[in-house]
Formats: structure tokens, sequence, C-alpha cells
């Protein structure tokens, strides 16, 4: 008995190094990829383009068309973030993050990697959760991406001062930083609920393309059905329910409400989801 | 027998998937349900929580009201193509939910913020400055009312102490609970039979339910029941219910309350750079919420007839403003009817006659009607 304990308790100890080893090489993997950068260098563009065009246009935005805060790009440049992460909310981000989420597991199966994840002593739990976390990485970094090049592409083009708020208020160029940063961290929270999903899909199916489809196709059924009224009873539990949520951080106070109930739904999206793909997943007889 | 030890681990596998969620489930539920449980409270009559509100001493309160209306007016659409967020008119607050922010310090402050999909509209109330801030097209109007003079104090004096008297009329006119709530109360009278209801839970503070019933049959207004916070007796919720109608035609709440005083710098404003600012001074009592159509204040008086609940207000010929037909918006919401148009909600009735007399109240159309061949 006692020598059996020993036995796990010293297998402990490299199974637990074994998964921070596994996470590194999973994110170099990810972020070694052509595609992976592909996806970001395409989300970057988003911010520079509508910065251009916003500079070459000699006509003036009217106030209250086109996407938020549009119209005070050319007064401040630091509203550049905030339009580019409006303008992906909806498809550019789920795209992407559907792409590396449907890819989690099913992508190795696909390869024929996953066996051999799967020989090393690792647990099907931790390599679940490993992928998982390569994913989360990609929606810090993708959300990320976008922020800081809108920053820049509006420090470059156009002037910047104060920022002024929802509320009317106005903030200092560094408190705007800040609430840049919580809008990019809010978006990220958001983004999770769909990862797992993808990650779930993925343990289904060995053709990751098929995973990714289905993921970006649950992104936007699940918009569609945020749109009808006639199914407010459902709106709460849709996980893109508070996606746009984040503009209440541009309110003055913060109202911190939606991120909370953000939170909560994200994490209740992440442990069903996650349930359902380990109980898959520990089934799954992988044969390539 | 290896099968069955497969079997057991399969099952043993699929065990979380299945927990994870009931436990969820569970939890929602059990959420849900102790959201609605009533409190127990030291029983009290209608006389004693009647007391209570008038002798609040609540001056100062931060807070998030929810206000819903059901009245059976036509949808005003605020998302979808070409809707600027939060442009909708103001009958856009008289449909569907909204959820707003409210500061009130003292009786000359307060502040007010509609919290719109992605845009706000906001109140800012000091003192003798009024101003509406609109993020939608970032736009703000500027009321000045006359700074009160020593002599309208003094005058004021003998009849409300206080220097709060020329200028208490704004912050009253902010769309609190507490504001909503006196005006019904105080329009009891012998036509209402005052109860005590059971009492609920309302912002995660426990609440006295008082109900008032109109004893009279012809109006609409089934019931309206007030939530009176039981520490402090500041009214937290009031929500009327109409004639025929399961939920209520009309209610706002407090989701979120905190009594201590609020930061003074939210009721200092001024416009952002880059706002178009409108300048207008209002000669008399400012009135920020809709203009009301008094004009020409020699013919126009209204006529009331009736009593309580099911009086009916008439506005003599040429009172019906032009913009009410002419606004698309508003026409939407006109029906025709022999003789001219009206408004039916569930809890008030409207009806314009081609010769421009309007006949008001909360009763149905057919009341409206037969007052005005009267």
């Amino acid at each position: 008995m006692s020598a059996e304990t020993a036995a796990s308790r010293n297998a402990g100890a490299p199974r637990q190094g074994k998964g921070w080893a596994l996470l590194g090489s999973e994110l170099s993997v990810l972020f070694r990829r052509l595609r992976t950068w592909a996806m970001l260098t395409a989300l970057a563009a988003v911010p520079i383009l509508i910065a251009v065009a916003v500079k070459l246009s000699s006509r003036p935005t009217t106030p209250g068309r086109g996407p938020l805060f549009l119209d005070r790009i050319t007064q401040n440049g630091l509203f550049v973030a905030v339009t580019a992460l409006v303008v992906c909310v909806p498809l550019f981000l789920p795209l992407t993050v559907g792409v590396v989420a449907g890819d989690t597991i099913a992508g190795e199966a696909n390869l024929g990697t996953l066996r051999y994840l799967l020989l090393a002593p690792a647990g099907r739990i931790r390599l679940l959760l490993v992928k998982y976390a390569g994913a989360v990485a990609f929606c810090c970094a993708a959300t990320a991406t976008v922020t800081a090049s809108g920053a820049l592409a509006g420090v470059v083009l156009f002037p910047v001062g104060p920022v002024t708020l929802l509320s009317g208020d106005t903030i200092s160029v560094g408190e705007s930083a800040w609430r840049s940063l919580l809008i990019a961290a809010y978006i990220t929270v958001s983004l999770l609920g769909l990862s797992a999903i993808g990650l779930l899909i993925s343990t289904f199916t060995d053709v990751p393309v098929g995973a990714m489809a289905a993921t970006i196709v649950f992104s936007v059924v699940s918009q569609v059905l945020d749109n009808l009224p006639q199914l407010e009873w459902l709106h709460p539990w849709l996980f893109s329910h508070h996606w746009l949520g984040f503009a209440d951080l541009l309110r003055q106070p913060v109202s911190w409400t939606s991120f909370g109930d953000n939170a909560i739904l994200q994490a209740g999206y992440i442990a069903v989801c996650g349930a359902l793909a380990y109980a898959k997943f520990s089934n799954k007889d992988v044969l390539s | 027998m290896w099968w069955s030890v497969a079997l057991a681990r399969t099952k043993q596998r699929w065990l979380p998937a299945l927990v994870i969620p009931f436990a969820l489930a569970m939890a929602v539920l059990f959420g849900s349900v102790q959201a609605g449980a009533t409190v127990s409270l030291p029983p009290r009559t209608a006389d004693e929580i009647l007391a209570m509100i008038a002798r609040t001493e609540v001056r100062a309160l931060s807070g998030t009201v929810q206000q819903t209306a059901e009245l059976g007016l036509p949808e005003v659409p605020t998302a979808g193509p070409g809707i600027a967020p939060g442009a909708a008119s103001a009958l856009e607050l008289l449909t569907g939910s909204h959820t707003a922010r409210v500061y009130v310090d003292g009786p000359l402050k307060a502040r007010l913020q509609i919290m719109d999909r992605m845009a706000e509209r906001d109140v800012v109330l000091n003192g003798g400055d009024a101003w509406f801030y609109n993020s939608a097209d970032n736009s703000a109007t500027h009321l000045t009312a006359p700074a009160p003079s020593v002599a309208d104090v003094r005058e004021s004096l003998p009849a409300k102490p206080g220097p709060d008297a020329p200028s208490d009329m704004p912050v009253r006119e902010i769309p609190t609970p507490e504001s909503m709530a006196s005006h019904f109360l105080a329009a009891i009278d012998d036509s209402t039979e005052v109860s005590v209801g059971e009492s609920s839970s309302v912002a995660g503070r426990s609440a006295y339910r008082l109900s008032l019933h109109p004893r009279s049959t012809e109006t609409l207004v089934d019931s309206i029941a007030i939530d009176v916070d039981s520490e402090t007796g500041v009214p937290l919720g009031v929500e009327v219910r109409a004639k025929g109608q399961a939920e209520p035609a009309y209610s706002l709440a407090f989701t979120e309350l905190d009594l201590s005083t609020p930061d003074a710098a939210l009721f200092e404003f001024t416009p952002p750079p880059g706002a178009t600012v409108t300048e207008t001074a209002v000669p008399a009592k400012p009135v920020p919420t809709m203009p009301a159509p008094e004009d020409a204040p020699t013919l126009r008086h209204p006529v009331i007839t009736g009593a309580g609940w099911d009086s009916v207000i008439a506005l003599p010929a040429g009172s019906a403003p032009a913009e009410l037909t002419s606004n698309p918006q508003l026409s939407q919401a006109l029906q025709p009817v022999a003789g001219g148009r009206a408004v039916t909600t569930s809890l008030m009735s409207v009806l314009i006659l081609d010769d421009g007399r309007v006949y008001a109240g909360m009763v149905p159309l057919e009341r409206l009607q037969s007052a005005a061949a009267q």
C-alpha cells in the first residue's frame, strides 16, 4: 500500500512537469504556425483599414451612423481601437477563435499525432486542458492584437487627447489606456465560451475543417437568435448575449454588471462543454 | 467479464458530463426560487407604511432602476439596420424595457443615465442647470433656470422652508420609484382602497408591499403595488397592473441600491469637445421632460370630469399640437376612430378629435367617446 502511494507520488512530480512542458510545446506549435500569424495579421489589419479609410475620406462622418465612435476618430485617435473591436466582435474574432478551437483535438487526430501525444503518460484530461489553454492564449493574443494595432494606427494618424465616454464625461489619456485594456479583457472573456464549444466539437470528429465550421456556425446562430425578439426568454442563455456589453466599460462610473454576468455565463459554458468534452474524449477510440 | 468493467468505466467517464450540467441547472433553479422568496417582516398597517414613506430621511442614493412597459403600444425598433442607437423618440421610453442608473444628492442634484445598447442618454441636474446629453449623436442641451433670487426664496419660506423650494421641481422629475410612488400616493383618496400585501425582496432589501386598488370599475387600472424599504421607508419599486393583462403594464424598480452619497463630480457636467451644444433658457419653471401642450393659456384650460381613477381630462378645441399628427412615430400609434384618432394603451386612452379637442384618462376609449359626445 505504502509502496504504491510512494510510486504514485513519485510519478506525480514528473507528470506535473510534463503538463507544463506540454503546454509550452502546444503554445510554441500554435504560435509558430503560419496560419496563426496570418489570422493575427488579418485582425491587425482591421483597425489600420478603418483608420486609413477615415483619414483618406474627405466627407465628415455623421454622428450616429456606422459603428460606434466612428465619427470621433478624426478628433481622437484613441477611438480607433474601440471602433475596430466593435467591428471585429461579431465576425472576425469568432472566426479566428473558431479555427483555433476547432482544430485543437481534431487537427491532431487528422494529422495522426494524437496517438503520440497520448502515448506520453500525460493523461487525456491534461491534454484537453493544455489544448484549451492554447485556445485561450490565442483569444488573448487576438484581442490584444486588435487593441494594440488600433492604438498604434490611431496615434500615428490622428491627434490624441482626452477621451469622451458614453456618459459625456471626459477622461485622461492614461485612464483611457486602462479602459482599453479592460475592454480587451472583456472580449477575451467573451470568447472563452466559444473556445470551449470549439473544443467540445473538436473531440467529436477527426476532420478539423468540420469542427472549425461548426464552431463558427454556432457563433453566428447564437447571434442571430439573440436578435429575434420572439426568443427573448432564451437570450440570457446565449453565449454571445453579452458580447457587445463592453460598452458598459465606457460609462462613467464603470458599470461592472455586464462584466460579471458575462464572466458567469462564459464560466457556465466552459463547465458544461468541458465536462462533455472530457466525457467524449476519455471514451474516444484514438485510432490515428 | 471485461465488458462490464469497460461499461462501468464508460459510465464513470460520462458521469461528470451529467453531474456538472445538472448541478448548474439546480444552482440556477435555486437562485431563481430564492430571488422570488417572500421575506418575513414585522406586520405593519397601511397607515404605518404611508407614514414611513413620508418620514423617510434618505436624501442621497445611487442605484440602478429597471423600467418595463407593456402598454400595448407599437414597439419602436431600437436596433437593426439604419437605426442609430438611442436616437428613437421619447415614445420609445414607453415601450419595452430600459435600464438606467440614478444618482441623487439632496433636492438639487440628480443624474439619470439611460443605458442604451452601446449608447447612453444622460440627464444631469445641478441647481438651476439642466444638461441633456445623447451619446448617439453627441449632442448636448443646456437648460438654465433663472437663479432663485433672495426674494423668491423668502417668499416661499413660509410654505416650504429651505432653499430647495424653487428648484426642487427638476429632481422630482427624474423617474425614480420614489417620484413615481409619490405621484400615486398624492392621489390617494376615498376612491382608492389601500392594503398591505406580502412583503418581498427588492434590490436585495426587504420591502413592505403597499397595494392600491381603485374602487371604481370604470378605470383600466387594476392595481398599483408600491414596494417600500422596511428600513428607511424609501419606495423601491412601483408596479402598475392593467385589467385583463397578466404581466404588469408598467413597472419601475431598483435592481441595485446604495444609500451613500454619490461622488460630487457626477453632477458637474461639461459638454465633451466636439459635441453640438444647444443653449436654452427657461423663463419660468423648468420642465425637463416633454414640453406640455399649453402654449396659449387663456383659451385652453383643461376640464376634468369625474373624480378619482375614472376622471377624464378634456382639452378644448385647438389643443392638439400639430406635431402630434406629423410625427411618423406618433402617427403610427394613432388609430382612426369615428370623428378623430385615438391612442389606446392598456393603462390609458387618448382621443384626439378632428376639431382639435383632446380627451384623456385612465379609462376605456368608449368612456372618452361618450364624454366627448356630451
